[in-house]
């Protein structure tokens, strides 16, 4: 499904180039669910935005679903991201003033599903995360865990392949953060791909692989056989 | 992303502000208040001034003496004495069939008396159908007449304003006695107020043609000529007689050597016509300019909107808008704030309109027309239009090239 092969990303800041990644290579295939650890610098976050073409790597090559990114133009890539790709992420990026409805409608607006199907589609997503009821409230009367649920609805409402979630669980307490977990293990058990960024161990044991990257280059790349210890969480 | 979507979108944005997208709007507001009002005031002086011409002398064609200088006006406009325009002149136009009324006239200015009042006024000696031919209508007495001017009689028909200077409120002039130029004259008639428009007559004084000619004047020519023609014949063709007739009787054959100048009153309607819109267009161009403020104010808050919202900008991208989806939400909302700001100026500046048109024609007696050209709506409204594309594009250019990783991180 991903093919990288020696993905390189070099930053300029006042002009000091950085280096956040140092010839990454890996694949992820269909229905992996894959967490990506390492500390503060690591390059785990950059990895994800390239992954998720919110960004382009500035050598090496990435190849989606046979095709090079490089191949690609800003418009294409953008309507992978819509058609293909759920986005979860750390601090919501809800519109607090807009409803959980028009929240989750967001996506819709920029895919070529026609108005009066997107009703069926929001509601659905909504339902799969259990907030039906909050279906017209503002998003921004949420609590941070039915925040990160109505991102997962977002997310799921134009039914990717692939969810990419970065620190989804970073601004939740420990029983949020466990059931927003729970519904992307769900989502991965009904075969959709998840490649998650986190720092916290327990949360990564979730995935049935774990990359670990240092200073820019995979550390480890570890398929774990038994998925994670549930009760750490709880 | 649907167009309904945009609008829909652009529209909850603006709602949610409600306060800053009111005050955004001002500028707009008052700059295309400005543009219409100045452009239905303008089409409404324009009504009002032809009207006054066309009620007080239909069917007339102007004869001056002199040739036009440089295509315009004739030189005894330009201060020059022209002694081209004679009684043989009359008498020769007199003679064709699609002339109903000459009317020769003399000017001059004098200190009027009466008693122990006096004022420095113009008088014009002219002949009797005069009064017929620019329907002036009398308060009080009556006109001179034919016989009066060949009697050399010294009376004379005063305006209204006039007569109240010279006689005040409660004194009837008719009958009373003035004196100008060594003379007395006895006032036979008062005309109607005629307002203070252009034409009124309401300053002047009128006395017969010989005594202002001969007896005043000491001269033997005309300083002008009113010709009133008969409304079956068309004016082009009476214009045509009129300088063949004067031309024979000047024994002028060269057309470029004319020692007159005729002009129709439709000519004169459509100068004055393109003068007021000239005029018009002028003060509107220049009402624009506080649509450019208004413009950039809307650029301001746009920016400051784009600012605000980078991290909405970047979310939109993240899950899928591309630069021109960004570019058209932003472009939608600058337009709806222009187009809105539009329209409220257009019910605001025809408002002042009417309440300008109301008040002209209840409290100062004057026959105003409300105009509200639908030119200047349709103009309102693709001006503000327009100054929302023009004025929002660079900042929905902005929103647009955001990056997005950038955009989901600003705090």
């Amino acid at each position: 499904m991903i093919d990288v092969h020696n993905l390189q990303k070099e930053y300029v800041e006042e002009e000091t180039p950085t280096r956040a990644l140092r010839g990454v290579t890996f694949t992820v295939n269909k229905g992996d669910f894959i967490s990506i650890m390492g500390p503060s610098g690591s390059g785990k976050s950059t990895l994800l935005q390239i992954l998720s073409f919110l960004d382009r790597p500035s050598g090496g090559s990435y190849t989606f679903e046979g095709k090079s990114i490089d191949d690609m133009t800003d418009q294409e890539l953008a309507h992978v991201r819509n058609k293909d790709m759920g986005f979860v992420f750390q601090s919501f990026n809800l519109l607090s003033r807009l409803s959980v409805y028009d929240n989750v409608e967001i996506p819709l607006l920029y895919s070529d599903i026609l108005p009066e199907k997107r009703r069926t589609l929001v509601e659905e997503a909504v339902r799969s995360v259990g907030l039906e009821e909050k279906l017209n409230t503002e998003a921004g009367k949420l609590s941070g865990g039915q925040k990160q649920r109505v991102a997962i609805a977002r997310a799921l409402v134009t039914d990717p392949n692939i969810i990419f979630a970065d620190e989804p669980t970073g601004n939740l307490d420990s029983q949020s953060g466990l059931q927003i977990m729970e519904i992307l293990e769900s989502l991965h058990d009904k075969g959709r791909t998840v490649i998650l960024v986190t720092h916290e161990t327990q949360t990564a044991e979730f995935a049935n692989r774990i990359i670990r990257m240092k200073d820019g280059m995979i550390e480890s790349d570890q398929t774990i056989a038994t998925r994670r210890v549930r009760s750490n969480l709880k | 992303m649907l167009l309904r979507d945009a609008l829909k979108t652009a529209t909850r944005s603006l709602a949610h502000s409600k306060m800053r997208s009111i005050l955004t709007m001002l500028g707009i507001i008052t700059g295309i208040a400005s543009v219409i009002i100045i452009m239905s005031l303008g089409d409404s002086a324009k009504q009002y001034i032809v009207g006054q011409i066309q009620s007080m002398a239909p069917n007339m064609i102007n004869v001056q003496p002199g040739a036009p200088v440089m295509g315009g006006a004739p030189s005894s406009v330009m201060g020059l004495v022209v002694k081209t325009l004679t009684r043989r002149d009359v008498e020769a136009l007199e003679r064709e069939p699609s002339i109903t009324n000459v009317s020769p006239n003399v000017t001059g200015s004098s200190r009027i008396v009466s008693g122990n009042k006096s004022k420095s006024t113009l008088w014009i000696a002219t002949t009797a159908n005069i009064f017929r031919m620019t329907n002036l209508n009398f308060s009080s007495g009556y006109g001179f007449t034919s016989a009066d001017e060949t009697a050399y009689k010294h009376v004379v028909v005063l305006g209204s304003k006039l007569a109240e200077d010279l006689f005040g409120y409660n004194i009837e002039p008719v009958g009373k006695t003035v004196r100008f130029e060594d003379i007395t004259f006895r006032v036979i008639g008062v005309l109607e107020p005629k307002g203070s428009g252009m034409f009124s007559m309401d300053g002047y004084a009128l006395i017969p043609i010989s005594v202002g000619q001969k007896q005043i004047r000491g001269i033997d020519y005309y300083q002008e000529l009113n010709i009133q023609i008969d409304p079956t014949y068309d004016t082009a063709f009476v214009k045509t007689r009129i300088i063949s007739i004067l031309r024979t009787s000047h024994q002028i054959t060269d057309p470029t050597k004319d020692d007159f100048m005729v002009t129709s009153m439709d000519e004169t309607l459509n100068t004055l016509g393109n003068i007021m819109s000239i005029l018009t267009i002028f003060l509107a161009a220049i009402a624009s300019i506080s649509l450019i403020v208004g413009g950039i104010g809307i650029m301001n808050i746009m920016l400051v909107s784009v600012t605000e919202r980078t991290r909405e900008i970047g979310l939109r991208k993240a899950v899928g808008a591309t630069d021109n989806d960004i570019l058209q939400q932003f472009l939608i909302e600058s337009v709806l704030l222009t187009f809105a700001g539009g329209v409220i100026g257009i019910a605001l500046g025809a408002g002042v309109v009417g309440l300008v048109s109301f008040v002209l024609s209840n409290f100062f007696s004057i026959g105003w027309v409300f105009a509200f050209p639908i030119s200047a709506v349709i103009l309102g409204l693709a001006v503000s239009g327009i100054s929302g594309i023009a004025f929002g594009i660079y900042p929905a250019r902005q929103a647009a090239r955001k990056n997005p990783i950038d955009a989901l991180r600003y705090e």
